[in-house]
């Protein structure tokens, strides 16, 4: 037996439904038939998760974090210490950063070993690759903002790597810089990068990559003789 | 009860631990959120403004001082301009030299006896209250206190 408030949201739905097409979205995407896995199929939805935490604590932190370097570390130690729940927020971003990237290396491994790369998945890889490189570019434009010499160090370090790439290394790191050396350009186009155009690319990706992996299906766990 | 299929067991305890972990994660960012727009920094302090030998039966003296001001992690002075006055050398009363108009300076004028305000002409009587003019209340008052010959004011 219905009872009325199951009968009601069943209108409420219909109605939608009717004019969205919700039940169809709904069923193809959380009601779809999968093959016999394990748990290790379940990195990538744990890696989509983290993103979600990622993104929902990036857009609190943005509410009182100030990218200048006058105010930039002072904001972030004003975050941690003296904000209700500050640490708690900027803590979960912090760890949620190592997070992505050991969770996406465990996605990739499994599909790796799993062949599930593979004909007609390879869409979904290449995609795959490039969403793994965003999150270290997240990672590491992240790591300059709380503007400490931790931040400084590292950013020295990785530009001077960006350096020895062939032909290029020079012009490279001045362009990543905004000039020879950081300085009050850098940190701006770190932040612009980590919370306007990586997260535009990253979810732009993501969609493309969960509609393939819908689209497509998952792989099921390769036999001994395949 | 006895209906409860694995599929709908499994739909709520999905449903309940995503709406655990929202709220977890919910009500700290509310707090984040509006933790700030709840917090009076500095008021009920005692700020010192000078000597209370400095200010003798008569007109009104104007005391200036600078308090620090933090807004987030930001720290600034800002200087506060009071008039005191005293009838007897023992108690003394404070006032705001704001217009309660528009927020113009006002000055003692001692022939008149009045504060007056330069923008609009509005003149206040010695207590702060409106002699003329356009201003909606009297002078804002602060409670003072003499210690060791230097007289405080309370922030309000």
């Amino acid at each position: 037996m219905a009872t009325r408030k199951e009968t009601r949201a069943a209108e409420v739905g219909d109605w939608v439904d009717e004019r969205s097409g919700w039940r169809l979205a709904w069923t193809t995407v959380f009601i779809r038939k999968i093959p016999k896995v394990n748990w290790l199929y379940t990195l990538g939805s744990a890696t989509l998760f983290v993103l979600i935490i990622q993104v929902v604590t990036g857009v609190l932190l943005m509410f009182y974090y100030v990218p200048e370097p006058a105010q930039a570390h002072a904001s972030v130690q004003y975050i941690t210490h003296d904000l209700s729940f500050g640490w708690l927020i900027r803590g979960l971003h912090h760890f949620g950063a190592s997070a992505m990237v050991i969770l996406t290396i465990a996605h990739m491994l499994r599909v790796v070993l799993y062949g599930a790369y593979k004909y007609p998945r390879e869409l979904t890889w290449l995609t795959g690759v490039v969403l793994m490189l965003l999150v270290f570019s997240f990672g590491f434009t992240g790591y300059l903002l709380p503007w400490d010499q931790r931040a400084y160090w590292a950013t020295v370090v990785g530009t001077q790597i960006a350096e020895v790439t062939p032909f290029i290394g020079g012009w490279l790191k001045t362009v990543m810089l905004g000039g020879e050396e950081i300085s009050a350009l850098t940190l701006p186009r770190f932040f612009g990068a980590h919370v306007w155009a990586l997260p535009a690319i990253l979810l732009s990706l993501v969609g493309i990559h969960l509609y393939l992996v819908v689209r497509n299906g998952i792989t099921s766990i390769p036999k001994r003789d395949d | 009860m006895t209906d409860v299929t694995r599929r709908k067991f499994l739909v709520r305890a999905i449903a309940i631990m995503a709406g655990a972990i929202g709220a977890m994660i919910g009500a700290p960012a509310i707090s984040y959120l509006i933790g700030p727009s709840n917090e009076r920094s500095n008021t009920g302090e005692w700020i010192p403004l000078g000597l209370a030998a400095s200010v003798v039966p008569g007109d009104p003296v104007l005391m200036k001082t600078t308090v620090e001001r933090t807004s987030g992690w930001l720290v600034d002075t800002q200087e506060v301009s009071v008039f005191v006055s005293t009838e007897n050398g023992q108690d003394f009363t404070a006032h705001s030299n704001i217009c309660t108009h528009l927020g113009c300076r006002v000055r003692w004028v001692a022939d008149q006896a009045g504060f007056f305000c330069p923008c609009h002409n509005a003149i206040f009587n010695r207590d702060g209250s409106v002699s003329t003019g356009p201003p909606p209340r009297p002078l804002d008052s602060f409670e003072t206190m003499v210690e060791e010959g230097t007289i405080f004011i309370k922030e309000a």
